[in-house]
């Protein structure tokens, strides 16, 4: 397992879609938001330098894990690779656990990239225990959107796949607080919004970035969207093994 | 211990309401080097599907080494060339083959596998950015790596051209002169004929024929004779030398034959009634279902 979760390691670093949309775009946007919204005044225990990072961190991790579990299993069961694997002598669950794994870990470089440009072009400062932290429940915290895209990989074919991963990472971003604090959405939008992945997934980020630990209900939210997802995902393989 | 490396009993598997295989029956010996020989359509890939319990049967058991086809996979000791498998995309060849011989008990050297495979001006190349006959190759080189005891080729030399085809079968006959057990699967009886021991014949998902490649040549080899004839037609055509069968559509005439020159050098004596001669290699179609025809 842990060589297939290699290959899919080195695969990435060649893979230039991958590299521009879930790497360089959040970096770029992250640039673009702080300059403009940077000179607000800070609000719930964060500068909004500190906070708009956070929120492309979250938001590039997001993408990544999508982009690098959807699309990519769509393709491989189309190309025939997931069908040369059933030959092998590689247990399905294990190939799905270095899949979602591979994916969650595709989403580190984006949060680490956004964070080092925060410290590096806006002078960021946070404790060595909160980068860790965060970087540790940025990690965890994707669970759910490797399920998504382990389903969505099962579903659609790769046409399509691609088109209806970064469809659903807008969706579930735009309302995330993400894009713009929750609280100037209408509100049912709110009510919404804190039922979603994506809000509890970045809410985990800023809450650390404001010293405070994690909150029971994110991270009881992210559980249930993680099995929830993850049990509709392995019905789905487990019917078509051929 | 069973002595079998497949043992079909009775399978049968269909897609809807159309039989792919149809109460088929078969036995490979250990070692053997067998060749499953039949038209498009005749339930190769669906009984290749089976032995690697990518399939399920409807009726019958599947036997691989003594057990079932997911503890043959899973323990390494089947392994497969598919006409439809694919590669990870993105990776190189020699990375692939590593992953793949890493998750075997017993692998193959990797220089050796790319040696037999001809990949060794390859081994640096993306799988993506691999001609048809190139992927072929590493669906070989692939299947070959975990150095299995039992090899399944599906159509091995579709999209090779005619060098690559000749070194295959080279390998090929190597790694069953070193024991393996190979079972391939082919629509070609040339191929059938110089890579086997034993020739299978499927047609609609039944076994017709069975027998060492010379036997199954002389019943499905042959070839056809066709000619135009001005004039009367003559008699005697069914009594030329190598004719087994003979069909008249108005002027034209088809003669199979399983000495074609012979049949031709007969009918040059009444070259000045013939035109437009044609010789071709049997219809293997034909062949085929004139032996289903046989065996009902």
């Amino acid at each position: 397992m842990t060589a297939y979760l290699r290959l899919e390691l080195v695969r990435t670093l060649r893979d230039r879609r991958y590299l521009i949309m879930t790497i360089a775009m959040p970096v770029a946007l992250y640039l673009l938001f702080s300059s403009v919204f940077g000179s607000q005044p800070p609000s719930d225990g964060l500068t909004v330098d500190v906070a708009i990072m956070v929120s492309m961190a979250t938001f590039g991790a997001m993408g990544a894990v999508l982009a690098a579990s959807g699309p990519r299993i769509a393709q491989e069961r189309g190309n025939g690779w997931l069908r040369q694997l059933a030959t092998m002598p590689l247990a399905a669950r294990d190939l799905l656990a270095a899949k979602v794994l591979a994916a969650m870990t595709l989403g580190l470089p984006a949060v680490l990239l956004v964070s080092l440009t925060g410290v590096a072009v806006h002078g960021v400062r946070l404790a060595g225990w909160r980068w860790l932290a965060m970087a540790g429940l940025l990690w965890v915290g994707t669970a759910p959107f490797a399920a998504l895209g382990a389903l969505i990989g099962r579903l659609t074919d790769g046409d399509s796949a691609y088109g209806l991963t970064s469809g659903i990472w807008f969706a579930l971003a735009a309302p995330s607080g993400m894009w713009m604090p929750v609280r100037i959405l209408p509100r049912t939008l709110q009510t919404v919004a804190q039922a979603l992945p994506s809000n509890r997934f970045a809410e985990l980020g800023w809450r650390v970035a404001a010293g405070h630990g994690p909150a029971l209900s994110d991270g009881l939210v992210l559980l249930a969207w993680t099995a929830g997802l993850g049990l509709l995902a392995m019905a789905g393989y487990r019917r078509a093994a051929a | 211990m069973d002595h079998h490396a497949v043992r079909l009993e009775g399978v049968s598997k269909r897609f809807g309401r159309l039989p792919a295989v149809d109460g088929l029956d078969l036995e490979i010996p250990r070692g053997a080097t067998v060749a499953l020989l039949g038209p498009n359509g005749a339930g190769k890939t669906t009984t290749v599907k089976l032995l690697l319990g990518l399939l399920e049967p409807d009726a019958g058991r599947v036997r691989v080494l003594g057990g079932g086809p997911h503890e043959a996979v899973a323990g390494g000791r089947i392994a497969a060339m598919l006409q439809d498998g694919g590669f990870m995309p993105g990776v190189k060849v020699i990375e692939l083959l590593r992953f793949a011989a890493g998750l075997y008990p017993d692998p193959l050297p990797l220089d050796r596998v790319l040696a037999v495979a001809g990949l060794g001006e390859l081994a640096g190349r993306r799988v993506d950015r691999l001609s048809g006959g190139q992927a072929q190759r590493v669906r070989f080189a692939l299947a070959l790596a975990g150095n299995p005891e039992v090899l399944v080729l599906d159509e091995p030399t579709a999209a090779m051209d005619v060098s690559s085809r000749r070194d295959f079968w080279a390998a090929m006959r190597q790694e069953a002169a070193a024991g393996r057990t190979v079972l391939f699967a082919t629509h070609y009886l040339e191929e059938a004929e110089e890579g086997s021991d034993r020739v299978v014949v499927l047609a609609r998902g039944r076994v017709v024929a069975d027998g060492s490649p010379a036997r199954i040549k002389a019943a499905v080899g042959g070839r056809t004779v066709r000619f135009t004839f001005r004039g009367p037609l003559p008699g005697g055509l069914d009594r030329l030398p190598g004719v087994t069968a003979v069909e008249v559509h108005g002027d034209r005439v088809l003669l199979r034959s399983a000495d074609a020159e012979a049949t031709v050098w007969a009918l040059y004596d009444r070259r000045d009634w013939l035109s437009e001669l044609e010789v071709a290699g049997a219809d293997l179609e034909d062949a085929f279902l004139a032996l289903t025809a046989a065996a009902a």
